[in-house]
């Protein structure tokens, strides 16, 4: 073979290599819409039948408010924040919406592919904050907040700690490798936020404080969609790895550090399995115990490029505990919180980070763009990410659905709580023999 | 009929897409969606509105 031969063979190879990334990524963006058909039927599953069309509107509407205003500025923010509030204009001009490769190119095969994954990301994140407000948030300003958390907020933190160059990442050496911090800490205070100023539904908590249950009309639906998200995931956590983008000609994490996807296959199933466990542990109840598969991803999330599995199963286990536990001293402190998403991403998500320092103190950091030298993992580190995530996320929340909550737009009145939510929209979810109210 | 083409030519073609060339043809279909998107917010705000005086 001659050099000119050899060169040829190298480059077909180097470009069967970018084919193949982008038909796994795109993929991956194709699983990850079962996370929203699991949202779906979670959510309305969880919803008393007068509302349970409205709890899956909401749903259906966030994911399709989502797609244009990520592509308006979502990824736009993405690609040019890593500094913090500097705007970086040479990698914003790859985001902006009239740019050259932000729509068909033949040069360039992979923006869209890139862009869609990231905009499942942010539909998942406003599917998180949906599952939170069942039944008494008002349609319009919901959809507007979901668009601010997941075209807006989610995506700044994720630039700041989920990038190669992201400052969290460069200066503290903060390491979340699957989102738990960027993705579930963030969503699950805005949520948090939000539940603040929302209020509880009518009949939540009796005048002494005491809390009554509120059983959703399907609890196997409710599963089923638990389930769904928990395949959906696959596709999520396959999105947060690249294929022969570095250096090393392997699989890498979104830091650009090594890593192979036989990682993430182990430690995935285990946290699934360990998060199961842990909440059934916990509650015997069924809806905790599908839960608990989240709260245990959650929580391995961040370390999953590296745990040693029976420890991703430990700490998953701890997170299913920890999902429904949150969730009661929530429900004491007065929030109504329909289906435990603060707890399940929030707080899960919170230990996902703290287990990262706990557990991985010493692994050398990593970053695929040239110039950076990224402390190694540590537990500062981890604690700085937690509070960064947790105030990015729950500071525009709150003041959003304060704003929103004084314009009396936030709420849907009693009347309209009493007879359904369902009854702003045309059709109905069931029968009248086996409508109940 | 419009000439949305940014191409006369397969060969060497790069950007393809509608108004590709066309600054203003492309900030006329942004801003069509961006009313696109904020219009049913508004119907759905009164929508609600509507509801709330109903359902009192």
């Amino acid at each position: 073979m001659t050099p000119e031969e050899m060169q040829a063979a190298i480059e077909a190879l180097q470009g069967l290599s970018s084919t193949n990334m982008e038909i796994f990524y795109y993929w991956c963006t194709g699983i990850m819409i079962l996370i929203h058909a699991g949202f779906l039927m979670y959510e309305m599953g969880a919803s008393r039948v007068k509302h349970s069309l409205a709890s899956g509107t909401k749903n259906i509407l966030a994911f399709a408010f989502m797609i244009p205003t990520f592509y308006m500025f979502g990824w736009l923010i993405y690609l040019s924040m890593w500094q913090g509030f500097t705007y970086d204009p040479v990698w914003g001009e790859f985001g902006l919406p009239m740019s050259a490769i932000m729509g068909p190119n033949m040069a360039d095969q992979a923006t869209g592919v890139f862009w869609g994954a990231f905009t499942l990301f942010a539909c998942t994140t406003a599917s998180i904050l949906s599952g939170a407000v069942i039944e008494r948030i008002r349609m319009a300003s919901f959809v507007v907040l979901a668009v601010i958390l997941g075209s807006v907020v989610w995506n700044l933190a994720a630039s700041w700690g989920w990038h190669p160059a992201g400052w969290l990442v460069t200066e503290w050496g903060y390491h979340d490798a699957v989102a738990s911090g960027v993705v579930h800490t963030i969503s699950g205070f805005f949520a948090l936020g939000v539940l603040i100023n929302l209020g509880p539904r009518i009949g939540k908590f009796n005048a002494d404080g005491s809390a009554n249950i509120i059983r959703g009309h399907s609890l196997p639906m409710t599963i089923t969609g638990l389930m769904l998200i928990v395949v959906g995931f696959f596709g999520f956590i396959g999105a947060c790895v690249l294929y022969n983008y570095g250096t090393n000609g392997g699989w890498v994490n979104i830091y650009g550090g090594p890593t192979t996807l036989s990682a993430y296959a182990f430690n995935t199933l285990m946290a699934i399995a360990g998060g199961i466990i842990g909440c059934y542990a916990c509650t015997r109840d069924p809806f905790w115990m599908m839960s608990g598969a989240l709260c245990g991803v959650i929580s391995a999330a961040a370390g999953l490029d590296l745990w040693y599995p029976p420890l991703a199963f430990a700490i998953a286990f701890a997170g299913g505990y920890l999902g429904p536990w949150a969730a009661k001293q929530l429900e004491k402190m007065g929030i109504d919180d329909a289906v435990g998403a603060v707890s399940v991403h929030g707080i899960c998500g919170v230990w996902g980070l703290l287990a990262v320092g706990i557990f991985l103190g010493g692994y050398p950091g990593f970053s695929s763009w040239d110039g950076f030298e990224v402390p190694a993992i540590n537990m500062m580190g981890q604690v700085v990410g937690a509070v960064v995530m947790i105030a990015t996320g729950f500071i525009p929340g709150y003041v959003l659905s304060w704003i929103f909550n004084k314009l009396g737009i936030l709420r849907a009145g009693d009347g309209v709580q009493r007879d359904g939510m369902d009854h702003e929209l045309e059709g109905i979810a069931y029968p009248e023999e086996i409508r109940s109210h | 009929m419009i000439n949305s083409s940014p191409i006369t030519s397969w060969e060497g073609a790069e950007a393809i897409f509608t108004f590709a060339d066309s600054p203003m043809g492309m900030a006329v279909c942004f801003w069509v969606m961006t009313a696109m998107l904020i219009v049913p917010l508004v119907v759905s705000y009164n929508a609600e509105e509507n509801a709330e005086i109903e359902h009192q």
